[in-house]
């Protein structure tokens, strides 16, 4: 698909977003790499799709501007902009087989007439649907129609291809191949931007080169998965990707806070809080050990979830909840029993304290 | 957040050159204007000058609304419609009632015959009762083939009361149809569940059934209420000459009599009874989400 | 699941039947027995003949059918693209916009047909525009008439239609142009058909505005019932009804027929 590929890459540059006075997208800065896929990550309400609406040209921003390779396209209305897109819901048109939806664009565009079949079945053949040209949208599964929805967003050789949430109407199963298959896509099409709008953090640490993490139209956050994985930045970052213990503790010293009267050590270039101010502790679950250690917590057990391969034990600890997921234990310990539980000082991070943004939901399954 | 080469080549921002939305909206608009409002307008006018003499006058206001036989249309096109209206509901409510929740074999033709009927026009109804209670009709004639009397007792048909029969036939489905949507998507667990707790059949209409039928009945029965209002196929195939309405007053007076300028008051008169329904119409069908 | 009990329901559907069939049923069948029929002087018609079919097929009566069906036709597809293209211009603008165009084309519902009549009779019987005594002011009332039914069912049909695929095809770089007749038109088919059926149902058997309008070379065929039981000859009435229902449920059947298979699309 290299040929006459459209130049990728998208800058977000202060892009406001407002409905009748209601900001819902404020003050977005964000650049997408040409070849880069970029996971934008919230919860719903966060602002992510109205990001990805104003770079097809849905939203207009009430400030701020919209790059597309280099180029304004704030004003330009979304058939003039050149993009690849793929909606939740597909939006395959019903009355087209599934060869005329994918031409749908190149007709659009003026492809030459002579050219139109073997791009149809070029982009049928990267989801591996060209067996299916002559079927109508009704006549498929969620999953193959999902795939003809991404074989015609391609089909025009977009520079950046915007998928809002495509996953998400899809069973298990289907999304676990599909993921694979979005990661394949991403290979085999090293020149187009990927916008990648999901509320699933599994979905945007499998397949992103970087995730943007918004919330309340906000951008929070921004890194690769392990940065923000292993380095979250803020307290939602941290509980938004993967699990997380937060701790309320207070900055003793250069790596080293406290949890009320227990000393605890963090890693030492995140304690960047002077002294005596108050900050946040974040370990994720599985990082806690049982038994005593370095960095020892006591207090009692409150409950234990067993997780086929793991148990997650919560403890109340100084009147704060920590969770440690263990492998399996052999003799799991009991409500209300006595326990001990330890981190490594490398794996506990320092945050600024924030504004108590819910911890980590326990019923979640980490990554 | 690095800055990319990508974005160092600013280009000057490319416009947009569509027209705006409005724009499309202005030829129908302008045909209609002509075709329908114009004329209104033109009513209007007419019904303020007399043929007589030149200027703007109430004259043919005065004249009309003093007449005895505008009074007496006016009433009459009033309480027919009102009372077709309370008899199609009536009426539209148990037929919909039977269809919908004592389902019975052949249930569907019968709903799919009435939005058949819907698309016939009234005048068939005054047509088809001359046969069956008209003076040499069927209901007569069995009359006279039972009794030997030389005469039958049905003479109903050039009275009002004909009318009345007319419309409350003909407008009972405009009432029926949107009752059967309302009540398919009433959850008929609900009816079981009423019946299970107790409730008798009397009890699940007036306490289940119908507050969920009322916002289509409300529709139904305003649109049919206007629609009698304005009914003319109906009044004028009776051929009876002691019923007028205000939509015959307006065909005799400007075919019949060509008096334009009471022709032109009468119709201005039923616009605005109408219109003024109508407007109530699409207010409590808009509330009742229909 | 309102009555349980055989005999209960048995007492409400004998109930129905009363109601209905004397109601709804009898009245079609009357006017096709009668048109079938030489006498009714009695319970039930005799003397059978097929001879008013030959008069209502033929003459003044094949003109008035005709007549009829070419002004249903026209009006019918004028009031398609003017309701249309109103419904879809409405949809695009901001709600007052809307609300006001809805209302606009709703109107001519709410006036009495009459009235419609009595004004395009008044409006166009002067300069600059003379259509009075031609048949183009019959289709235009019959238009004006039926075009709030058009607009009224292609708006509903645009409302109901899942805007994500015309941002699907915008996406996809699809000018509005093209995004209208590729995508809205052909998703739009089915209710489209509807309407035009709905739109030549109502003109078939329009006679309030007609009555004040039709010119003696264009009689429709409802004017032409209305003359022949004016002067009496129900059995000839009662045929030519015949005619106009048999030739509106054939059109709808029609038009239903294409209806299916755009859906099936």
């Amino acid at each position: 698909m290299n040929p006459g590929t459209a130049p990728g890459g998208i800058r977000f540059d202060g892009v406001t977003v407002a409905y009748g006075g209601t900001v819902v997208l404020d003050r977005l800065d964000l650049t997408v790499e040409p070849g880069e896929f970029m996971a934008l990550l919230g919860p719903s309400g966060s602002g992510k799709t109205t990001a990805l609406r104003a770079v097809a040209g849905f939203v207009r921003p009430a400030a701020g501007r919209v790059f597309l390779g280099g180029r304004d396209v704030t004003a330009l209305p979304p058939h003039r902009r050149g993009i690849g897109m793929v909606v939740q819901s597909y939006a395959l048109f019903p009355h087209l087989k599934v060869k005329d939806n994918v031409a749908f664009g190149l007709k659009a565009h003026r492809t030459p007439k002579a050219e139109i079949p073997g791009r149809v079945t070029e982009a049928l053949e990267l989801v591996g649907m060209a067996a299916y040209a002559e079927r109508h949208p009704r006549e498929l599964s969620g999953g193959q129609q999902q795939r003809v929805a991404i074989a015609r967003a391609l089909a025009i050789r977009p520079g950046v291809l915007l998928l809002d949430e495509p996953l998400s109407a899809l069973d298990a199963r289907l999304r676990s191949g599909m993921l694979a298959e979005l990661a394949r896509l991403h290979r085999e099409l090293p020149d187009v931007s990927i916008l990648y709008v999901t509320h699933d953090q599994v979905e945007a640490l499998t397949l992103a080169d970087r995730i943007a993490v918004m919330d309340r139209s906000r951008l929070q956050d921004c890194g690769t998965p392990e940065e923000l994985y292993r380095r979250p930045r803020t307290e939602f970052t941290a509980s938004f990707v993967g699990n997380a213990n937060l701790l309320p503790v207070t900055v003793t010293g250069e790596g080293a806070v406290r949890l009320g009267d227990r000393p605890l050590g963090v890693l030492a270039e995140t304690g960047t809080a002077a002294a005596g101010a108050t900050a946040t502790l974040c370990v994720r679950p599985h990082l806690v050990g049982l038994g005593d250690g370095p960095n020892a917590l006591t207090g009692s057990v409150t409950e234990v979830q067993w997780r086929g391969s793991t148990h997650r034990v919560h403890a109340d600890v100084d009147g704060h909840r920590v969770m440690a997921d263990l492998r399996e234990l052999r003799e799991p310990p009991a409500i209300g029993d006595p326990v001990t539980l330890h981190y490594a000082t490398e794996d506990a991070v320092l945050l600024p304290a924030g504004a108590g943004a819910g911890a980590g939901d326990p019923t979640e399954a980490g990554p | 957040m690095t800055a990319t080469a990508a974005t160092a080549a600013t280009t000057a921002p490319a416009r947009s050159r569509t027209v705006p939305a409005w724009v499309w909206a202005l030829p129908p608009v302008a045909v209609l204007a002509l075709a329908f409002l114009y004329p209104l307008v033109l009513v209007g006018r007419q019904s303020v000058t007399p043929d007589d003499g030149g200027g703007v006058s109430l004259d043919p206001y005065a004249d009309v609304f003093a007449s005895e036989v505008f009074r007496d249309a006016l009433t009459t096109t009033v309480w027919l419609a009102a009372g077709s209206t309370v008899g199609c509901l009536v009426l539209g409510f148990a037929l919909a009632l039977v269809i919908a929740f004592v389902p019975f074999p052949g249930g569907r033709t019968v709903a799919r015959f009435v939005d058949v009927f819907l698309s016939f026009p009234s005048f068939l109804i005054t047509l088809a009762l001359l046969f069956v209670y008209g003076s040499v009709g069927m209901a007569n004639g069995l009359w006279t083939d039972v009794t030997g009397a030389a005469d039958g007792p049905f003479h109903f048909l050039t009275t009002p009361w004909g009318v009345l029969l007319a419309e409350i036939t003909f407008f009972t489905p405009f009432v029926m149809r949107p009752l059967l949507a309302a009540f398919s998507q009433l959850d008929t667990g609900q009816l079981e569940v009423a019946s299970s707790l107790g409730a008798g059949p009397a009890r699940i209409i007036r306490q289940v059934i119908l507050p969920e039928a009322l916002p289509a009945l409300a529709a139904g029965g305003s649109l049919v209420l206007v629609m009698c209002l304005n009914e003319f196929g109906i009044v004028l195939f009776t051929g009876a000459k002691d019923v007028t309405t205000l939509p015959m007053l307006v065909y005799s007076k400007a075919i019949l009599e060509s008096d334009y300028p009471a022709a032109c008051v009468v119709a201005v008169v039923n616009i605005a009874l109408s219109v003024g329904l109508y407007s109530l119409y699409r207010v409590v069908s808009r509330r009742a989400g229909a | 699941m309102l009555v349980h009990s055989r005999a209960g329901k048995r007492a409400t559907w004998a109930v129905f039947l009363l109601l209905f069939v004397p109601l709804f049923a009898v009245p079609l069948l009357v006017i096709l027995a009668a048109s079938l029929a030489t006498h009714w002087s009695g319970a039930f018609p005799s003397g059978p003949t097929v001879e008013r079919y030959a008069a209502a097929t033929s003459g003044d009566s094949l003109q008035a059918l005709t007549t009829s069906l070419a002004t249903a036709l026209a009006a019918s597809v004028l009031a398609l693209t003017l309701g249309g293209w109103a419904a879809l211009a409405a949809a695009s603008l901001r709600s007052r916009g809307r609300r006001l165009l809805d209302a606009l084309f709703i109107l001519p519902v709410a006036v009495p047909s009459v009235v419609v009549g009595l004004a395009v009779l008044v409006a166009y019987s002067r300069p600059p525009v003379l259509l009075n005594g031609t048949r183009w002011i019959v289709i235009l009332a019959h238009t004006v008439l039926v075009t709030a039914f058009a607009h009224q069912s292609v708006a509903a049909a645009v409302r109901r239609l899942d805007p994500m695929y015309e941002q699907a095809a915008a996406g996809l770089g699809a000018s509005p142009a093209r995004v209208l007749w590729r995508v809205k038109l052909p998703l739009l088919l089915p209710s489209l058909t509807s309407a035009v059926g709905l739109c030549f149902a109502l003109s078939m058997g329009e006679l309030s505005a007609t009555m004040m309008l039709y010119p003696p070379d264009w009689t429709p065929l409802p004017v032409q019932i209305f003359a022949a039981t004016d002067r009496g000859s129900l059995f000839t009435g009662a045929a030519l009804a015949v005619v106009l229902m048999t030739s509106t449920l054939l059109v709808l059947a029609a038009v239903s027929r294409i209806r299916t298979r755009a859906s099936y699309r």
